[in-house]
Formats: C-alpha cells, sequence, structure tokens
C-alpha cells in the first residue's frame, strides 16, 4: 500500500490568557491510499485540531503548529503558502465538518456553494459545473436534485445537509477526506445512512478517510485501522481488530468497558474510567493517563512513553503493557 | 399489579399550534407531538423511552411534569388526574415529580454557586438555617460531590461533575419519581458511565422510580427494566427490556436496533444493517395510516390505509403493527 497522508511529532498549541494550552503534543500518523482509519477519543483530546493542522485551517492566532512534518504525496504541506494550500483544501483533501448548520453559508443557496469548488479547482465554466453539481446532489441521494440548486441550507433537513457536505467534499474527487464527527448531529437510523454513503462514495473514488468520533460502535463498523488519542497524545494504535480484541492500554480498555453492548448479556454494572482528562496547559509530565490509571507504576509518572510496536503493527504508550502484562484483560472479560 | 403503579399516563395527547397572519393570531395547523399515549410506570422501575429527534419523546417528560399541559388525556399520579390540578394544587405533587435535564453546560444557572442551585428548591419549600446548609452537604456527598464544593460556580465544574448537580438538585426534596431526559447526552463516554452508575445507585438507595428518556439504545437497554418506542408522536412497541431486545416485533425497532453500531469490527463485519429509506416526516402533515409505512421496508398495502391500535401478542409485550392480528381495531 502507498503511504498517502504521513503526520511527524506534529505540536500545536493555543495561547490563552489562563496560559498555553498544549492541545496536540508530538502526534505522529499514517493514511494509505484508500484507506479507512480512524482517531478516537473523547472532547479535548486534540482529535479535531490534528486533522484542522494537517488542512492548516488552525486559526493563526491564538492556535500556532509549534512543531512536525505533514507530508501529503510527498510535499510538506506545512511549508506550503495561504495559496498553494488553496489549491490543495478541497481538491485533493477535503472535510466533511460535525454540524452542517454552521459549516455552510446561510445566505448562498447550495448550487452556488458546491459550484464555487468545482469552477475554482477544476477550471468548469458556470454551465458545466451547474450539471456536476446536480450529478452530485444525485449521487448523494437528493431527491428532485434540480429543483433543489437554488434552495438555501435552511430548506434542508439536519440529515440533508450533511448529505450536501459530503456532495461538496466529494465534488472534485479528492484523495484523502477527513469526516469530523459527520454524525453526531443526527438519529440513528440517519447516522447508518450517512457512514455507508460516505463508506461507499470514498470506496468507490478509491479515496482515503479519516474518520474523526468519539463512537466506539462507529469505529468497528468502519475503520481497518484505529490511533486511540487521549490529552493530545496517542496513546494505542493498530488494526480495528487487534485495537477491540487485545487492547494494550488500560485507557483504551477503560472505554471500552464504560460502554453498554446490545450483542452481550447485559451487565449490571458498567465500569467507568474515574476521574477527568488533564489540564492541558498544565499536562502530567509522565504518561496524561497516569492519574486515572489504575495500573499505575511511579516510573509512568517520572516521563513520557513512547510507543512502542508490541505485536506487528499493534503500538502502545502504555509501560506496563511494555513489560508485558495486560492486567486489564480480566476486567474485559468479565462482560 | 394494579396497587404498585406510581404513575399513570392515559391517552396523553399535545397539540401546538402553528400560528401566522399580522399578528400572529391566525392559527394555520396543528402540530400533533404526541398523539394518544398510554403507559404505566410501575414503583422502583425504570421505564426507558427511545425515539429520534421530533418523536415526542421530551413532550411527553413535560406533560408528566405538567411543565407543559397536555391538551387532552390524563396523568394519574397518588389517585389524582395532575391535568386537571390548578398551579397552586400541584405544587405538593411537584415535589415528588423531579426531573434531570440534557445538558449540565445550560440547566445550571451560571450566577449560581453549587449551593444555590441544590438549595432552590429547598429554599422554595421553606427549609431554612442549620438544617439547609446540613441537607446541601448530604446531597453532595449523596452524588459524589464533596461539600466544600458548594461555593464553586457551574464553570468550575467538569461535565460530568454539572450532570451530578443537575441529580442533587432534583433530589433535593426526597422525590419519588424523576424524569431523566437526555441525561448523558452531553456527556464523554468514560464520564456517562459514571452517571448511569450514579443514577442505578440512587434508584436503589431511594426505591425512585425513572422515565428514562433517550435516543442510545444501548444505554436504555443498560438502565431500562421495560422500554417504549416512540416515532413521530405515537407509540410503536412496548415490551419488557429482555423481550423488547431480544425480539422486537415493530419493523421500526428492528431498524432501530440494527442501525446501532457494536464495538466490536468482527462482530460488525458479520452483521447485516438495515438501513430505513428517508427521514422522518414532517408531524405537520403525518403519514395516513400507521405513521411509520413510507419508511417501513416491511410495509403492505393496508398500511397506509389502516391505523394500527396497541396489541399485545405476548405478556408484557405490546406493539402496534398491521403484521400482527391483535393490532388490526
Amino acid at each position: 500500500m502507498t503511504k498517502l497522508l504521513e503526520v511527524k511529532n506534529l505540536v500545536t498549541h493555543f495561547v490563552t490568557q489562563d496560559g498555553i494550552v498544549q492541545a496536540v503534543n508530538g502526534v505522529s500518523f499514517e493514511v494509505n491510499q484508500g484507506e479507512i482509519v480512524a482517531l478516537v477519543g473523547e472532547s479535548g483530546c486534540g482529535k479535531t485540531v490534528s486533522s484542522l493542522s494537517v488542512l492548516q485551517l488552525i486559526p493563526q492566532p491564538p492556535g500556532k503548529i509549534v512543531d512536525g512534518k505533514v507530508i501529503f504525496a510527498g510535499m510538506d504541506l506545512l511549508k506550503k503558502s495561504k495559496e498553494e494550500m488553496q489549491k490543495i483544501r478541497g481538491s485533493r483533501i477535503s472535510m466533511i465538518f460535525q454540524e452542517p448548520m454552521t459549516s455552510l453559508n446561510p445566505v448562498l443557496t447550495i448550487g452556488r456553494q458546491l459550484t464555487e469548488g468545482l469552477q475554482f479547482h477544476l477550471k468548469l465554466d458556470k454551465k458545466e459545473a451547474t450539471r456536476q453539481a446536480v450529478e452530485l446532489l444525485k449521487s448523494v441521494g437528493i431527491p428532485h436534485a434540480e429543483g433543489r440548486l437554488n434552495d438555501y441550507p435552511h430548506h434542508f433537513s439536519g440529515g440533508m445537509r450533511q448529505r450536501v457536505m459530503i456532495a461538496m467534499a466529494l465534488a472534485c474527487e479528492p484523495q484523502l477526506v477527513i469526516a469530523d464527527e459527520p454524525t453526531t448531529a443526527v438519529d440513528v437510523t440517519i447516522q447508518a445512512q450517512l457512514l455507508d454513503l460516505i463508506r461507499n462514495l470514498t470506496l468507490r473514488l478509491n479515496t482515503a478517510l479519516i474518520i474523526i468520533t468519539h463512537n466506539l460502535g462507529v469505529v468497528a463498523r468502519y475503520a481497518q485501522r484505529v490511533y486511540v488519542m487521549y490529552a493530545g497524545q496517542i496513546m494505542e494504535q493498530g488494526t480495528a481488530i487487534d485495537v477491540y480484541h487485545n487492547p494494550l492500554h488500560p485507557y483504551t480498555a477503560g472505554l471500552l468497558g464504560s460502554v453498554p453492548r446490545l450483542d452481550e448479556p447485559r451487565r449490571t454494572r458498567l465500569q467507568p474510567i474515574d476521574g477527568q482528562p488533564p489540564d492541558l496547559i498544565a499536562p502530567p509530565q509522565g504518561c496524561p493517563f497516569a492519574p486515572r490509571c489504575v495500573y499505575v507504576k511511579p516510573e509512568c509518572k517520572l516521563k513520557r512513553l513512547p510507543l512502542v510496536e508490541i505485536n506487528s503493527g499493534h503500538f502502545t504508550a502504555c509501560l506496563v503493557a511494555q513489560e508485558g502484562a495486560l492486567p486489564w484483560k480480566k476486567i474485559l472479560s468479565l462482560k | 399489579m394494579e396497587k404498585d403503579i406510581i404513575l399513570e399516563v392515559t391517552n396523553l395527547t399535545k397539540y401546538f399550534p402553528v400560528t401566522g397572519g399580522f399578528f400572529g393570531r391566525k392559527k394555520l395547523a396543528e402540530v400533533k407531538a404526541v398523539d394518544g399515549v398510554s403507559f404505566a410506570i410501575h414503583k422502583g422501575e425504570t421505564l426507558g423511552l427511545v425515539g429520534e429527534s421530533g418523536s415526542g419523546k421530551t413532550t411527553v417528560g413535560k406533560n408528566i411534569l405538567q411543565l407543559q399541559r397536555p391538551t387532552s388525556g390524563e396523568i394519574w399520579f397518588k389517585n389524582k388526574d395532575l391535568a386537571s390540578l390548578s398551579n397552586k394544587e400541584l405544587r405538593p405533587y411537584r415535589q415528588k415529580l423531579q426531573v434531570v435535564f440534557q445538558d449540565p453546560y445550560e440547566s445550571l444557572d451560571p450566577r449560581f454557586t453549587a449551593a444555590d442551585i441544590i438549595g432552590e428548591p429547598l429554599r422554595l419549600h421553606k427549609v431554612k438555617g442549620g438544617e439547609y446548609n446540613k441537607r446541601i452537604a448530604e446531597l453532595l456527598k449523596l452524588v459524589g460531590l464533596s461539600p466544600y464544593m458548594a461555593e464553586r460556580y457551574p464553570h468550575e465544574f467538569s461535565g460530568g461533575q454539572r450532570q451530578r448537580l443537575g441529580v442533587a438538585r432534583a433530589l433535593a426534596l426526597q422525590p419519588e419519581f424523576i424524569v431523566c431526559d437526555e441525561p448523558l447526552s452531553a456527556l464523554d463516554v468514560s464520564i456517562q458511565a459514571q452517571i448511569i452508575n450514579l443514577l442505578d445507585d440512587l434508584k436503589n438507595k431511594f426505591g425512585l422510580s425513572y422515565l428514562f428518556i433517550s435516543h442510545d439504545l444501548s444505554v436504555v437497554r443498560h438502565i431500562s427494566d421495560r422500554v417504549m418506542v416512540m416515532y413521530l408522536g405515537k407509540l410503536m412497541e412496548v415490551a419488557d427490556r429482555d423481550s423488547m431486545y431480544e425480539k422486537p416485533l415493530h419493523p421500526y425497532t428492528q431498524a432501530l436496533l440494527s442501525a446501532v453500531p457494536i464495538p466490536d469490527p468482527a462482530v460488525e463485519a458479520e452483521r447485516k444493517v438495515i438501513i430505513l429509506k428517508g427521514e422522518v416526516p414532517s408531524p405537520l402533515n403525518p403519514p395516513t395510516g400507521c405513521v411509520f409505512h413510507p419508511r417501513c421496508f416491511k410495509a403492505f398495502e393496508d398500511c397506509p390505509k389502516v391505523v394500527p391500535v396497541m396489541g399485545e401478542t405476548s405478556p408484557d409485550h405490546h406493539v402496534a403493527c398491521l403484521l400482527y392480528k391483535e393490532c388490526w381495531p
């Protein structure tokens, strides 16, 4: 498989009144051509900031990409000028945002917003762009597509708006689509419709897909490889099967233990993770999960732990696992 | 069985007028947010209420609490029909019926301290002096917070802690019945489990009954004894938890359950998912016959014509779908 995107040691900070927030703190990940990769984590773990950094959509200031490399198809995106990035965004890498109501422009028609990218990137004339826009709306399952080009975003329901977003993201047949919590604002039956649509379209175009989500079920259904993030760092990475069936980090195990599952006998009690994520203005020196970790050792708190490959392609930043013990397996088998 | 029913809802309807005209006085149409819903909640039971946005599940909760007055129907609690009482007559009953809201970021007054928030119901019901402070400390401990946090403001708490405050406020007047309206949806997964366990502990400790409103079917299965499914203002299926999840009868329930992704890639790879067509139609102009028929994968020619009634197909399993002979009017 060819490597399409490689993020190396990315560090993104935000300057606030209270201090510098270390939102992303040395994150590395890769995406191969046509692959579906998930970044999983809870709010504030840096999954969205990582992906916005890739596209240089971080507002600067207050944000700042302090360190790292973003290699996309052989180019270092962090060295590109504003104009060069504009040509890449939307045509080679595009994004599906979380809230379609706030990410579509409310005062422009859907047709105008769809044809804008086509005219800019593919240099189509207005007539041809309009024709393609209709095709796009049809391909994402919007009924009466011709008649809807002159409608404004508020004419569409939440699910339909997200379909328009998907059409926009795929308009120029990009090599990489980043979907940031694409279905958190919609109902379960619509969630299933939209995610299937995204998967089928990206498969057809051989487009790689990064799904950013906190929903462990969505990851299990769609992703081939998974990066588990916590407090701006990657805790564990591997194939979806490895990460779910043999978690090498107590945080991953904790997440899996805290969600009820429909396919298993009902447990009388859930196993929550006690405490809260750390303050990223003054994150812990050692492993960021150490303050909440049941299996913590004194060494965990001393210095940052690197990701180490335990099994082929399966990495963990947990010292306990690196030393060969997996005490959390006991709890998971309780389910 | 009849005796241990704590709350009974009969034929509840709530219509909202759609107004127009220059002064907004012309009534153009009606939205049938809740349309003829009947159910009972037993003492010590958690009844889960599932549905997508716009199904009317929150409206049911608000009407039980009399935060909205129903258009018609009865809500029986302690041998009184709450819907027929005046605001003044309702007061003693309000203590016993409490609510935990969805978003702990919006349902707590930012200018109130934790003690003010939890203490407000106490003040309204004239608890004073040393008793007042003692009760606040007690309530904070009860929900897993520390009494020294009493003077903090909501922004000094995390999301999970804020929801604990919301729970403490609901508990202040020793209620018997709590409506939990999507209490987890604003929280992260690892924190959700903390609140679920807290609600469970409190229920056992005080013998509470819950109406647990949620769109998360896995959580509802975990927490509920019985489950109701709503769609476009109507009940589709009511059953005890295990028979609902093991043998869902209504096609809508079947589709909902199959749409929930399971956090296991190996299971997901094998699973056949029912993907419903289209979206929830506008409640302004609901479909004829069975309201679900335009999206139903099992619909047949009678579905647009006949309105199904709730029928009991097996003990404690009720469904409203024409596939079952019990549901023909």
